[in-house]
């Protein structure tokens, strides 16, 4: 159990030890639930499809809320990003999330990530993922995306696939990527949120 | 001769008082303006008397103390450094380099030996932890894990970047692998180029990983034929990042190579009786028009980069940038590198060597620590005199070399000797 633990991000083998003595000296019941918890959230939460965040129905909450189709659509890596996006409060748009970061190193080019899907999205095509969709979507929200905000991590990979990005969409909306007020090389997600705000206010198009 | 292993010494204090006159002076010690020009050759006289890169300081230390653990082949040493010059004996591979390696890591991030940290870690640890005291009282910490990168500290308090842990402790190296700076390959002259420039603008780290990190990820693309269809605006991007960096690069090389110059060509001049006259030209790898300006750079570089993937694509490497720089040496206006004898090539590197320090130490205000590395006794007894006259009592020197009798006499005065074997101090 303690290498279980260890393999967990952040966990070293100290705290790895805290927590499964820990759990032994739960009652039965409670780690019955906890462990039951783990397998449900496993098996159910699956990606939106329209913006591919973490979610346990189709289409996530953000996106099932009507008010938040505002025009804006916050392109993030993953949802670590997103999260640390919603902590600011600032935000009331949309979401998309490409997965990854363009890496050929690692093996990851555009057709790896959620790049057409993006695309397609702000095109205003019509979504393929939604063709029998839930009601509680509105079938226009996408088709008037007039700002795409693009919130990667400053490095090679994150400005590589921003320049990217931004070809592809500049001829749909205008694009647009949030100002660092954070160190060269450092990652969106242990970005404060003051930061983080002050950025996204200083966003600016990209050249 | 007082060799230490520190244990039993005080521990680090802050501010100690290197004269022992009670008073810290440091303008004293650091005045480029106590460097004086080189004069004609011959000297006269048997000990070379005006031209020094020596300052007025009998006791220039900067580095006090050196802690290292699980470094190399090293388990753990503690070393004190209580005159300016430590020389390190020891059989290859018994961890004379190692230490003078850990140095330049504390001083500029980088070694000249290796670029993988996993290197660097003794067998079978999973880190290792570089740590010094410098007189000015600071007390830095670099810490190498074989996963997870380094982590950085000053005084005990972790950095956020590690780079912020350079300017307390300015080296120029010398090795052996200088030794071919002229006739070698234009990447050791590249290499030599960036480490002066490191030692002046700490921030050239960050632009050379990142054009590092450019240029590889770059190659993949191409190798692994990713992006298909979506290879031309892959490629657009990676452009757009290595025209702005790769002129970066190139404006920092090219102003330090002018200041360079005039301190390379009066050591010439110096060391070799001044027959010919040095120069060094930058031979950049792009065209780079009119004089050094970021924009129009920038764009020159765009666009040749453009001009250049029909061929890139064929060929599967980037054919212009920074990447494919060389400094060309010239003597009297012929390359010394297919003209030059080997003793004048030898000299030229020597010369080379004295501008960096003497460039370094003048615009970082003080004398910068000397690393010589196995390459003392690779030089004839003339040469090594003409080093040790330069570089005088001013800067603090580690040296290492395999014999202590590889050392001419003037450099076994006034030292600290060090033994290396598997490793520990002996
Ligand atoms: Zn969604």
């Amino acid at each position: 159990m303690i290498e279980q633990f260890e393999r967990l991000p952040g966990i070293g083998p100290r705290t790895a030890q805290r927590l499964a003595l820990h759990l032994l000296r739960q009652p039965e019941e409670q780690t019955r639930s906890f462990a039951e918890a783990l397998l449900a959230a496993r098996s159910q939460v699956g990606h939106c499809r329209r913006c591919f965040h973490l979610s346990a129905e189709p289409l996530c909450e953000i996106c099932r809320n009507p008010e938040r189709a505002n025009g804006q659509l916050c392109v993030v890596a993953d949802s670590r990003d997103l999260l640390a996006m919603e902590r600011t409060r600032e935000y009331h748009g949309g979401y998309h999330v490409l997965g990854g970061l363009i890496s050929p190193m690692d093996g990851v080019g555009p057709e790896l990530l959620q790049i057409q899907s993006l695309v397609r999205r702000v095109a205003g095509q019509a979504d393929p993922a939604l063709p029998d969709s839930p009601t509680a979507d509105p079938p226009t929200a996408d088709s008037s995306i007039e700002e795409v905000i693009l919130a990667l991590t400053p490095s090679v990979e994150g400005d590589t696939t921003s320049l990217y990005l931004a070809r592809l969409l500049r001829p749909f909306t205008r694009v647009s990527r949030i100002a660092y007020g954070l160190p060269m090389g450092s990652e969106l997600e242990y970005a404060d949120e003051v930061t983080l705000a002050r950025a996204l206010e200083g966003r600016r198009p990209v050249e | 001769m007082p060799v230490s292993t520190g244990r039993e010494r005080a521990a680090c204090s802050g501010r100690v008082d290197p004269d022992g006159t009670g008073r810290w002076t440091p303008e004293r010690r650091i005045s480029p303006r106590h460097i004086r020009r080189p004069s004609p050759w011959p000297p006269q006289g048997p000990a070379l008397d005006g031209p020094t890169l020596a300052v007025d300081c009998l006791r220039p230390i900067r580095l006090q103390r050196l802690e290292l653990t699980h470094f190399r082949n090293i388990e753990r040493l503690d070393l004190t450094l209580d005159v300016p010059r430590l020389l390190v004996v020891g059989a290859n591979g018994e961890g004379k380099s190692n230490l003078l390696e850990a140095v330049e890591l504390l001083g500029s991030l980088r070694s000249h030996r290796t670029g993988s940290d996993r290197d660097l870690i003794r067998h079978g640890e999973p880190g290792a932890v570089l740590g010094c005291c410098t007189v000015a009282g600071d007390r830095l910490r670099l810490a190498l894990r074989r996963q997870g990168g380094r982590q950085a500290s000053r005084n005990g308090r972790t950095l956020e970047r590690q780079q912020d842990l350079l300017g307390s402790l300015r080296c120029v190296g010398f090795s052996a692998l200088d030794l071919d700076l002229v006739r070698g390959e234009p990447s050791l002259r590249r290499h030599w180029l960036d480490r002066v420039v490191l030692q002046l603008e700490p921030l050239y780290g960050e632009l050379l990983s990142r054009y590092g990190r450019l240029l590889r990820q770059r190659s993949q693309l191409l190798r692994r034929g990713l992006g298909g269809a979506e290879l031309a605006g892959l490629l657009d991007a990676f452009d757009q990042q290595m025209a702005l960096v790769g002129t970066r690069l190139h404006r920092r090389r090219h102003r330090a190579l002018r200041r360079l110059e005039p301190l390379a060509a009066a050591w010439q001049e110096r060391l070799s009786g001044g027959l010919e006259q040095l120069r060094l030209h930058y031979s950049s790898g792009s065209e780079l028009p009119g004089e050094e300006a970021e924009e129009p750079w920038r764009m020159a570089l765009a666009s040749q980069l453009a001009a250049q993937r029909p061929e890139e694509l064929r060929l599967g490497q980037c054919g212009v940038g920074p990447h494919r720089d060389d400094v060309a040496l010239l003597l009297g206006e012929r390359p010394a590198r297919r003209y030059g004898s080997a003793g004048q090539q030898r000299t030229l590197v020597l010369a080379l060597k004295l501008a960096e320090l003497e460039l370094v130490g003048s615009v970082v205000g003080t004398p910068p620590l000397l690393l010589l590395d196995d390459v003392l006794a690779e030089l004839d007894p003339t040469r090594q005199q003409l080093l040790l006259d330069a570089v005088g009592e001013g800067h603090q020197c580690l040296v290492s070399a395999t014999h202590l009798e590889a050392f001419g006499g003037g450099w076994r005065r006034h030292c600290q000797v060090v033994r290396m074997q598997a490793g520990r101090v002996g």
